[in-house]
């Protein structure tokens, strides 16, 4: 299926007197996908993202914004239909967060009405109190400002968002909510995004592809195990040694759950016949409410599957399904072992994890 | 004490003069504020673009501003005589440089993150100038406003020299006939609502300060 592009640059330059400081660059945004940008200081990034709203004009090649090309539109058109965030926030001091929010509607001469329900719309969306909404932006925290940011950026509903290092000036931790954040609003609210960063943990977080640029031309351009697997020096060390596990700790153990987890109950026989035994080395025993209760490798059955309820081994320490699948493997590593139980604290026995599972990931592309 | 007393009775007795000159003087000094404002703001807005013609103008303006107003006066009686407006004009050159200077500094001053945020959300040159620029800059222009208003106020008292009236007339008045009661109360009157008018835009000028402090 050929996926609808919102954003494309075509062999887009941008020379400064006679430095380039943007070299040919071509790349297209999917719709409905975080698309980062990472790179060195100095390598073009944010003069590549200013481009797309022509905050910088582009001095050869094409952008074409939804299929049309930015040069036969209207700049100030341009930029009011594309949400734009940056590191800096810029949320203008003198107005209030409502007033801040509610800013391009007020470019356009919206009512007040609406811009005064759009203000309450988006405080929410970005989980912010409607207290907020009379108090000056010096009178929130970093954090918070950087929220209204958000909510600011999507008051015209436009589908294409540009964000410039959004979280780069807020404390790691908040960073990292505010990460969470944005993937579980681009759940439900599925906009393009080009998001600029020089953090490539945040890159392969919210990334669902990424553009590495050096000196002003694109290295390299993928989802974030095919970064991690590109063979180019200069990415390999702009990446950095741990970058697999980084990639790692963006994927939830869920994805690789193993799907037939030989079970059987106490005081029953093992069909040794069975399909899904094939590759296992244990027949896990679960009781009659569905929690597991231990395992028995599949050498010490009886011939005809039957086993003794001493011949039960417990079950090691487990993991809760909301682990990444990082600690999965460090969990299995510390361990000692090749499969780690997965027990949801509420609901009891989820599956198993194989460890080969996971290094089969990275043989497969894309998250 | 004796003086004062003088002064005080002067005071009550001509309480109607006093009422007089301190509406010329007012009146003087607001509407040369107000044509202050006029020209300053623009002019300081313009010069903030082009940085060549900010230094011409800039330093024109300050070279006015080192005349005093004596020599001023001397300069536009031959021209327009004298009157309200020679005075006019004389408080007008001496205001322009702080509402001009300020005007520009403030909207220079303006962060350039600001404005790009604003402009990258579609606003145009105008809504730019409008709604961010001019707001921004507002307190420091303001500042430059202030500083007008109360220079002129205080030098609105030689206003008199060029028959434009104002408290001016009864100190000069005082002087020329040795009413030593006459002139006290004329220089106190001068201080005394100096010193208020001050007090008064120092307050507005605090709030408006606070008001668009800067977080940062
Ligand atoms: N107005 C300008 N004139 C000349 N050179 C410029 C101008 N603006 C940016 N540059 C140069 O262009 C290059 C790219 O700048 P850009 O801001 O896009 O970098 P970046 O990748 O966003 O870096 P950072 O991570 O530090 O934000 C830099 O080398 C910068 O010095
Ligand atoms: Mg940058």
């Amino acid at each position: 299926m050929t996926r609808e592009i919102s954003v494309e640059l075509q062999k887009v330059s941008k020379l400064y007197g006679q430095d380039k400081v943007v070299n040919e660059v071509s790349l297209s945004v999917e719709k409905g996908e975080i698309f980062v940008l990472i790179g060195p200081s100095g390598c073009g990034k944010t003069t590549t993202l200013k481009m797309i709203n022509q905050l910088i004009p582009h001095t050869s090649g094409n952008i074409l914004v939804n299929g049309t090309d930015v040069a036969e539109l209207d700049v100030v058109e341009l930029r009011r239909s594309i949400g734009y965030v940056i590191q800096y926030i810029g949320l203008l001091p003198h107005l209030t967060i409502q007033e801040n929010i509610a800013f391009v509607l007020k470019l356009t001469k919206q009512s007040k009405k609406l811009q005064k329900e759009k203000a309450e719309e988006l405080i929410e969306t970005v989980g912010l109190d409607f207290s907020h909404l009379n108090r000056y932006p010096r009178e929130l925290s970093g954090g918070q400002q950087q929220r209204v940011g958000v909510a600011r950026a999507l008051a015209a509903n436009p589908d294409i968002l540009l964000m410039d290092e959004p979280f780069g000036a807020v404390d790691p931790l908040t960073r990292e909510q505010l990460q969470n954040e944005l993937l579980r609003l681009q759940e439900s609210i599925q906009k393009t995004i080009v998001f600029v960063t020089h953090d490539m943990q945040e890159a392969f977080k919210v990334g669902n592809r990424i553009g590495i640029l050096r000196q002003g031309e694109l290295v390299t351009l993928g989802t974030p195990m095919e970064i991690v697997k590109s063979d180019d020096e200069f990415v390999k060390n702009f990446i950095g040694q741990g970058a697999l596990f980084e990639v790692f700790d963006t994927i939830p153990v869920t994805r690789v759950l193993e799907k037939s987890v030989p079970l059987v109950r106490i005081h029953e026989k093992v069909d040794l016949q069975a399909e899904e035994l094939k590759d296992w080395e244990n027949v896990f025993v679960v009781e009659p409410d569905g929690n597991c209760k231990g395992y028995i490798p599949l050498s010490d059955l009886n011939k005809d599957g039957s086993f003794a309820a001493e011949q039960i081994e417990p079950l090691p320490k487990a993991s809760s399904p909301d682990i990444s699948v990082k600690l999965a493997v460090q969990e299995m590593l510390w361990g000692g072992r090749t499969w780690l139980p997965i027990v949801d604290e509420s609901t009891g026995f989820k599956g198993i994890v194989l460890f080969r599972s996971c290094a089969a990931l990275v043989a497969e592309n894309g998250r | 004490m004796e003086l004062l007393a003088s002064a005080w009775a002067y005071f009550l007795n001509r309480q109607d003069l006093m009422f007089e000159v301190l509406k010329e003087h007012v009146t003087l000094v607001l509407w040369a504020t107000f044509f202050t404002v006029i020209i300053g703001v623009p002019v300081g807005i313009a010069i903030s673009r082009t940085e060549k013609l900010r230094n011409t103008i800039l330093g024109s303006v300050s070279i006015l501003y080192t005349i005093p107003i004596l020599a001023l006066f001397g300069f536009l009686i031959p021209i327009m005589g004298i009157g309200s407006t020679p005075a006019l004009i004389a408080l007008v050159i001496y205001g322009l440089l702080p509402v001009i200077r300020n005007s520009c500094v403030g909207i220079i001053q303006v962060h350039p993150q600001l404005k790009e945020s604003a402009r990258g959300m579609g606003a145009n040159d105008l809504q730019l100038l409008f709604k961010v620029e001019i707001p921004l800059a507002f307190p420091v222009i303001f500042a430059g406003i202030r500083t007008a208003l109360v220079m002129n106020f205080s030098l609105a008292t030689y206003a008199v020299f060029i028959g434009a009236g104002g408290m001016g007339r009864i100190i000069m008045q005082g002087i020329r006939t040795f009413n030593t009661g006459m002139m006290l109360a004329g220089i106190l009157m001068v201080v005394i609502t100096t010193v208020l008018l001050e007090r008064m835009v120092g307050v507005v000028d605090n709030r408006i300060q606070k008001r668009y402090s800067l977080s940062d």
